[in-house]
């Protein structure tokens, strides 16, 4: 992408991402690179299976054996400091995830745990990332309490402020186990989760919480998830296809507090859909994958309004549009399989315009000019007089 | 549905399952001659020499409704009759057999349900790996051995080889002797139980010796079933989207495990437990005639062999009401644990 | 220039994704190392069972399932010259025995969990598939066999009928056929509203061929694991309520029976107790490698026809 902007808070290159099945070494993810910048939301655009979910899975490192990430680099900037996700060990990687870059999934229903309550499930974000400030707050309530208390009572609340006490040390490292939390601590998590939940627009959290997952309706387990993803105030929001499950009216409910959380803990968004309306709503910019690789990126206007990709062209003509008259066009031919994917460029079985040298070498992302602002970035050789990215 | 109507709804299905099991309890009455069945009336074995007027009395002549009515009737009042291979009256012979049995029960359930657990657990978290391999492939011997035959090669290496180290019966002959005498009190009947609470550790220790081989032998084949279970349905759990969100917040894989997938996992196993009574009663059948302890199986393996209809009636009644009510017992466990069931 | 092409009978596996996917199942099968030692051992017991009357000899021309006996001791004699296992209780060849005892084992494994097999199907399937009050009574009556322990029931059934091999037999086909109509009727249910069946019925496919052709293929799964595996638990049973003494006469071949023969001749005397080793150890042993290549390929398939285990 575009010369290191000092407001890029990821930066992905050259990712390379394989799953060695039994039908052969899927190549998933071929290449892909993008940036994305404090404050943003970006969105991601493709067809199923063509990696979206995989490229941000492997930002968390939540990718499972047999999947592999094979090179490449995560970049994740926050605060002056810079830390390489793809080389980082899980210990770290599990400091991260939930607290600064956290995940909402598509279906909220199989997101959440059947058999936990709610307060249980959205208090173990605070548990997880504060049990610093947590413990803080106990032991302040403690000594609030033992104020004007005498004897035995007196007594009981020294004993369990030592406790406190001793849970601090080792929370400030936030290696406090699961298992030893405590009543008081716990306590403490629900309060929090009973706010957050509030401002949710989860009308009487205190009594929501003591539900049931599959008590709750499709949408307000969509706003439990997100308020787990959400506790830790984090930077980057992963949100993969979070209203795709949904009706159409609470879609808008969602997409709309997703916004407005947005400003309110100022972070930026990895919004992943195939759905084009839920794109241009939300995104700022937006990057259009197609089996694995990336094909296309530019602000949202730009995209929508000057389409370079005959991939990106191809999917907007098949939707239906304001203004637009005319058929709507299906994409001819199949998606790719990935064990054996088609040499050079992978859409080229596809690609109306493609040309011989498409089938030969995998085309570089070219810098085009834009008409609506911003960056324009192309993967074809339709574009190569244009000057070359990476 | 909550809770509780859950709770009446399968009360009635055990009526109704209950009322059949006494069907085909009867059922199997009927294939037996009236002089047969005289013996299942009877509460005393100097009845017998009256054949006929036992046959009169209760009407083993008469049509099977009125025979069911009638057979119903003597067992509500307790009546189920004389057996013949111990000599006395079935309720007597179940009340003096019933402790043996129950220490074996109370040895090895927790074994293999624990056991089962822990091993199923292990194995799907480390799953294609050499211990999962080692401990599929036991629990695939285990499942396929003999009963009786297992049983009888632990006897034959320990008790015969290691002379006597760990013997069959239930207990030595001086142990015998002391808790038959008067300065031992029994209080529940159970040797183990008992020793303890008399403060007598020797014997203690001398009915652990004994419960050692028969414990194993029924473990290892039951542990198999339960390791399965837990092993699939731990897998089935780990590929859930709760545990990937669990991960994606930041959970260390232990609380993964632990919290979140085996809770769930579990919920199956749960409902193998009921099974697993069930089975466990199989089991003392086979091994208690091995090892020569006296307990219900013991007993009802005798009668078998014996044609001592009422003390085989006996086992099927007693199988038939323990297992439906252990499921019954398993439903609610399962209606607590998983808030979906309750539901409906 | 003209090119005459051969005609080649070729199995083009594109077409026709149901070879395609035995195939897929076969290999599964041949690769697992597991299923392939069940495989094996199955085999073996199958060659033993069908080349029995060459391997061992029968004595008694009409009678192939009486053992031979030399003489009357009680006491048992090693492996040595014209016994290759040695002779138990009463002079019984236990050579003969338990390669005898194999083409028993076949029987029961097959004929009952083949007639088990069948029944539970058929009456499932009408309970599944109709509904109704059919359904809740078959399946009442289900629940109540099933509220028995099989062992047990079949032992009172045993003690009913009388003490014989073939009345174990039947006792346990009485016995056993509910859990397969309830399976059966579980995959019935569950297919029933499935997608494909409600599309099969729009275009305006028959009862029948519902049934046969879309339901039954695919819920006949779970069953047929379930009969691989009982074939080793069904000879499991019969062979513990022959060691009771339910079974065959003293002297028929049949490996549970054989083992009741040498209870009293578990541990030998002071200083030797692995003196009659052979006498409970082999017929067990038979019993053990059969049961487990039973089991070994009944985990394998249930493996593989696992839908979410199947393409890992």
């Amino acid at each position: 992408m575009a010369a290191q902007n000092k407001d890029t808070i990821l930066d992905i290159n050259e990712l390379k991402v394989n799953f060695y099945t039994y039908e052969g070494v899927v190549k998933a993810i071929d290449d892909i690179g993008f940036d994305l910048s404090a404050g943003d939301t970006l969105g991601i655009v493709g067809e199923t299976g063509c990696g979206k979910s995989v490229t941000v899975l492997s930002v968390l490192g939540l990718i499972l054996p047999p999947g592999k990430i094979e090179s490449g680099d995560i970049v994740y900037r926050w605060r002056g400091e810079e830390k390489n996700l793809a080389h980082q060990s899980g210990e770290f990687l599990r400091t991260i995830r939930g607290n600064e870059i956290s995940m909402i999934f598509q279906e909220a229903g199989n997101a959440l745990n059947p058999v936990l309550s709610v307060e249980k499930q959205v208090s173990e974000s605070f548990l997880l990332h504060r049990q610093g400030e947590l413990c803080e707050e106990v032991l302040e309530k403690i000594s609030r309490s033992m104020e004007g208390k005498r004897g035995v009572r007196r007594l009981v609340l020294r004993c369990q402020r030592k406790t406190y006490n001793r849970k601090l040390r080792k929370a400030r490292t936030n290696s406090l186990k699961y298992g030893r939390y405590g009543r008081l601590l716990k306590n403490e998590a629900t309060k929090r989760t009973v706010s957050l939940l509030g401002n949710l627009g989860i009308a009487n959290p205190s009594e929501v919480i003591h539900r049931y997952p599959h008590e709750l309706s499709g949408g307000m387990q969509q706003r439990v998830v997100i308020s787990m993803a959400l506790a830790c105030n984090p930077s980057i929001l992963i949100a993969d296809e979070p209203t795709s499950n949904l009706d159409v009216t609470i879609q808008a409910q969602i997409l709309s507090l997703i916004e407005e959380l947005k400003e309110k803990y100022r972070s930026s968004i990895l919004f992943i859909t195939h759905d084009l309306g839920v794109v241009s709503e939300v995104s700022d910019k937006v990057i259009v994958l197609y089996a694995g690789t990336l094909v296309e990126y530019a602000h949202v206007r730009e995209l929508f309004k000057h389409p370079l990709h005959p991939y990106t062209e191809a999917l907007l003509n098949s939707v239906p549009m304001l203004g637009k008259e005319g058929r709507l066009e299906s994409i001819k031919g199949n998606v790719p399989n990935l064990v054996n994917p088609p040499s050079g460029c992978r859409f080229h079985p596809r690609c109306p315009h493609a040309m011989k040298i498409c089938t030969e070498k995998k085309p570089p992302q070219y810098e085009v000019r834009s008409h609506e602002g911003g960056e324009h970035l192309v993967a074809c050789f339709l574009y190569r007089n244009e000057k070359q990215q990476r | 549905m909550n809770f509780f109507n859950y709770i009446i709804r399968r009360v009635l299905l055990l009526i109704v399952v209950l009322i059949g099991v006494t069907l085909i309890i009867f059922a199997l009455l009927t294939l037996f001659s009236p002089e047969q069945r005289a013996s299942a009336f009877i509460k005393d074995i100097k009845q017998l020499s009256d054949i006929n007027s036992i046959i009169k009395t209760y009407g083993l002549d008469k049509p099977v409704y009125v025979q069911y009515y009638n057979w119903l009737r003597q067992i509500f009042r307790g009546n189920f009759g004389w057996s013949t291979t111990v000599s006395r009256t079935v309720l007597d012979a179940f009340r003096f057999f019933l402790p043996n049995t129950v220490e074996l029960a109370i040895f090895s359930a927790p074994l293999i349900i624990l056991g089962g657990i822990w091993l199923g657990t292990l194995s799907a978290v480390h799953r294609d790996k050499p211990v999962d391999h080692f401990s599929r492939f036991l629990a695939i011997v285990g499942w396929s051995l003999p009963t009786f035959w297992f049983g009888l090669i632990l006897l034959m290496v320990f008790y015969g080889y290691f002379r006597g180290l760990f013997p069959p019966e239930i207990l030595g002959y001086e142990a015998q002797a002391y808790v038959g005498s008067a300065e031992f009190v029994r209080y529940t009947k159970i040797n183990t139980i008992d020793a303890l609470l008399n403060g007598k550790l020797w014997i203690f220790v001398d009915a652990i010796r004994h419960l050692v081989l028969p414990v194993i032998t029924l473990t290892v084949i039951q542990i198999a079933l339960v390791m399965r279970i837990m092993r699939s349905s731990m897998l089935e759990a780990l590929g859930k989207g709760y545990v990937l969100t669990a991960r994606a917040k930041g959970a260390a894989p232990k609380t993964v495990i632990k919290r979140h997938a085996r809770r769930n996992a579990l919920i199956p196993v749960v409902t193998v437990s009921g099974w697993l009574f069930a089975q466990l009663m199989v089991g003392v059948v086979i091994t208690e005639t091995i090892f020569n302890r006296k307990g219900l199986g013991w007993w009802w393996a005798h009668a078998a062999t014996q044609l001592d209809i009422p003390a085989v009636l006996m086992a099927v009644m007693f199988n038939g009401v323990l297992f439906v009510v252990t499921n019954l017992i398993v439903d609610i466990l399962y209606a607590y644990i998983d808030p979906r069931v309750r539901l409906g | 220039m003209n090119f005459i092409k051969k005609r080649r009978i070729v199995i083009d596996f594109e077409q026709h994704p149901r070879l395609k996917e035995f195939q897929f199942s076969f290999h599964k099968i041949l690769k697992n190392p597991l299923s392939l030692t069940g495989l094996a051992l199955i085999f073996v017991f199958f060659m033993i069972a069908v080349f029995a009357p060459i391997i061992a000899q029968p004595q008694y021309e009409h009678e192939p399932f009486r053992i031979p006996h030399e003489g009357y001791s009680v006491i048992p004699s090693p492996p040595g010259p014209g016994h290759p296992f040695g002779t138990t209780t009463k002079q019984y060849d236990i050579f003969y025995g338990v390669i005898w005892g194999t083409r028993t084992a076949f029987r029961i494994g097959f004929m009952v969990v083949g007639s088990i097999l069948i029944i539970g199907v058929i009456i499932g399937s009408i309970s599944g598939y109709f509904g109704g009050i059919v359904d809740e009574v078959l399946m009442r009556i289900v629940d109540i066999f099933m509220s028995l322990p099989l062992f047990i029931l079949a032992m009172a059934l045993v003690t009913a009928l009388g003490r014989s091999l073939d009345n174990i037999m039947k006792s346990l086909i009485i016995v056993g056929w509910p859990i397969y109509a309830r399976t059966i009727r579980s995959s019935i249910l569950t297919l029933r509203e499935e997608d494909f069946v409600k599309a099969a019925k729009a275009l305006g496919a028959g009862t029948l061929k519902i049934i046969f052709k879309h339901v039954l293929p695919n819920a006949i799964y779970p069953v047929l694991i379930l009969a691989s595996l009982d074939i080793g638990a069904m000879v499991l049973t019969a062979a513990a309520l022959s060691f009771l003494g339910l079974g065959a006469q003293e002297g028929y071949a049949d490996w549970g029976q054989m083992v009741s023969l040498a209870r009293n001749y578990i541990v030998g005397p002071q200083g030797q107790p692995f003196l009659y080793w052979y006498v409970v150890t082999i017929p067990g042993l038979f019993i053990l490698f059969f049961v487990l290549g039973c089991n070994l390929l009944g985990d394998a398939l249930r493996d593989i026809f696992d839908r979410k285990l199947r393409r890992k």
